[in-house]
């Protein structure tokens, strides 16, 4: 009897959060169910300036030399090593490395973003501080560093 | 297992205090807290985006239920499932060197590491005192006395 109460009220909670959640945000669960959101959660339509590259892409951009690459893990790991030419903006402190990199290039930059890889958070979360400060042609390279060194592609360590 | 009414009173607060703040910052931005679900490496893609749709209600309820003493054994039992799905998930991102933010508390989060294992477990400890406080006591075992 007591475990049947408790498993009564364990769904009456699970229920109605189901009907809060798709109540709340019906909108993002519309968009998602016509196939939004499926590559990655960042929001288009409040971020128009992010999208998501490949590796095959970063290296295009590398060579082309036009972006700028912006390495978003703990300043330890960027002193590691990091892609050449990289810009260090650790997302643990990105505030004084955020404002530098407004204030070196324009609005229209494009920046390569990247993090350990494997979907990392900090990449995303980055962009969209940087998308946050104006920037509009922000890239994240999803591989990030893990899938850089894996393909053997050039690396450098700071001074 | 504590039994005292006011120290179970504290601990239904704190829980559930904790559960409503971390549960409203996750519902105030789903597509933030699904993009740190992902980071996890630990779920199918879809089943991301229900949990950081449905998740941060169930502890906003569940948190709720505890202050109010409504369902308050269901919400005690979800809480405790949810901190210990919690330290099973950071656990195994500390073990494949995953780094990440716990994703805890929406944008305020901090890093998941053994730290945050350890508030976890602290919590899970209060949630099953409160599962666990509504059980009635063993009956004490009766003794023959025997004559001299």
């Amino acid at each position: 009897m007591r475990l049947k109460k408790l498993a009564i009220g364990v769904l009456t909670i699970v229920v109605l959060s189901v009907v809060l959640g798709t109540a709340f945000h019906f909108s993002l669960v519309k968009r998602f169910f016509c196939g939004e959101f499926r590559t990655s959660f960042v929001d288009v339509r409040q971020y128009p300036g992010i999208v998501f590259i490949t590796r095959a892409e970063v290296e295009d951009l590398f060579r082309g030399g036009q972006a700028v690459v912006v390495d978003s893990r703990a300043h330890a790991e960027y002193a590691a090593g990091h892609i050449p030419g990289a810009l260090s903006v650790p997302l643990d402190s990105p505030e004084r490395a955020l404002a530098d990199l407004a204030a070196k290039y324009p609005a229209g930059q494009p920046l390569v973003v990247y993090c350990e890889g494997g979907d990392c958070q900090t990449s995303a979360a980055l962009a969209r501080l940087i998308h946050d400060r104006g920037f509009r042609d922000i890239k994240v390279y999803q591989g990030g560093w893990t899938d850089w060194t894996s393909a053997g592609l050039p690396v450098e360590a700071a001074q | 297992m504590i039994r005292n009414r006011w120290v179970l009173l504290v601990f239904r607060f704190i829980v559930g205090g904790v559960f409503i703040w971390a549960g409203a910052l996750k519902a105030a931005d789903p597509l933030d807290f699904a993009q740190t679900i992902k980071n996890y490496q630990a779920f199918p893609h879809i089943l991301i985006f229900v949990i950081a749709i449905v998740l941060p209600w169930v502890e906003v309820l569940s948190g709720a239920g505890l202050i109010a003493g409504v369902l308050k054994r269901s919400s005690a039992f979800i809480a405790a499932v949810l901190l210990a799905g919690f330290i099973a998930l950071v656990g195994s991102a500390v073990v494949r060197g995953i780094d990440t933010a716990c994703g805890c508390f929406g944008n305020l989060s901090s890093k998941a590491d053994l730290s945050l294992m350890g508030m976890d477990a602290v919590l899970l400890f209060m949630a099953l005192n409160v599962l666990l406080a509504g059980r009635p006591l063993k009956p004490p075992t009766t003794g023959r006395m025997t004559a001299p």
